[in-house]
């Protein structure tokens, strides 16, 4: 009788089939918990005691946040509230939102809230990227707010007849198509000042979010990272 | 080859994904590893059976 091979044996396959799906239903549970922490979003008391954290809190929109080259990490990283010796957040300086640096940690949740229940009803996935979901046909909105565009040098506060970032922001999202910037131009989907204002609040923080230097190119923009 | 932990929150896997292919060796290595155990068993079981 011929000496049976075990690469043709149904046991091995068998007991090599179970380790790894063993093996792998393990380390998907581990990374799941691992993930807890990296995405839980921080407290205004973080903030205030500079603790820095991958998702801060929602009155990160109280501060100026900005986008740094992080030499240790080589890519850019958001640094809120101006940057202290190690290139990180110093949690220092803050910017006027709405013509407020005070929004209570409550007030900050709710419009942060109505932005995001505003962004899944109104679609924003369907033509835009938010932190990596969604889709390309609109420009990626994970780091919008830091987009020079929408600074005192670009081109949209012009445009759009106000003075600050978060009023030409509100004012676009209420009538896009009275601002064709692009081909692909933005429908009005009858967005209210009130959700407009969230929006804002919604793209201010997830611009706060650390994301590893995602999306990659980001820095490349003119005006983005350095003021260069 | 060795560098600080520069990641925001320490992690396990933050700490064995600093380098490239490293997590895909670590957990490649980890599979296969018990894979030549499985093997020697199996084919010590069959050269019994013969």
């Amino acid at each position: 009788m011929a000496k049976k091979s075990v690469w043709s044996d149904n046991r091995f396959w068998q007991r090599s089939a179970a380790w790894i799906t063993g093996f792998a239903s393990i380390l998907l549970i581990w990374l799941t918990f691992d993930t807890i922490p990296q995405i839980t979003m921080g407290t205004d008391a973080d903030l205030k005691q500079g603790v820095t954290k991958r998702v801060p809190g929602p009155t990160v929109i109280n501060y100026k946040i900005t986008y740094e080259m992080n030499a240790k990490r080589m890519h850019e990283i958001p640094v809120i509230g101006g940057m202290n010796a190690e290139g990180t957040s110093a949690f220092e300086e803050k910017e006027l939102f709405f013509g407020r640096d005070d929004w209570s940690e409550e007030e900050a949740s709710e419009l942060l809230h109505l932005g995001k229940l505003g962004s899944q009803a109104k679609n924003c996935m369907d033509c835009h990227t938010l932190l990596g979901n969604g889709a390309y046909y609109a420009p990626d909105l994970t780091k919008a707010w830091l987009d020079p565009a929408w600074g005192p040098e670009g081109s949209m506060q012009a445009i759009t007849g106000k003075s600050t970032k978060e009023e030409a922001m509100a004012e676009f999202l209420q009538h896009p198509s009275n601002y064709p910037t692009h081909a692909r131009m933005m429908p009005n989907l009858g967005i209210t000042e009130k959700e407009a204002h969230g929006l804002v609040a919604f793209l201010k923080h997830m611009s706060s979010i650390d994301t590893n230097g995602f999306p990659r190119n980001f820095g490349k923009i003119q005006g983005a990272v350095h003021g260069k | 080859m060795f560098e600080p932990f520069v990641d925001v929150v320490p992690s396990f896997f933050g700490w064995l994904n600093q380098g490239p292919l490293t997590m895909t060796i670590f957990l490649h290595t980890f599979i296969v590893l018990p894979m030549f155990w499985i093997y020697k068993q199996e084919k010590a079981r069959l050269e019994s059976e013969a």
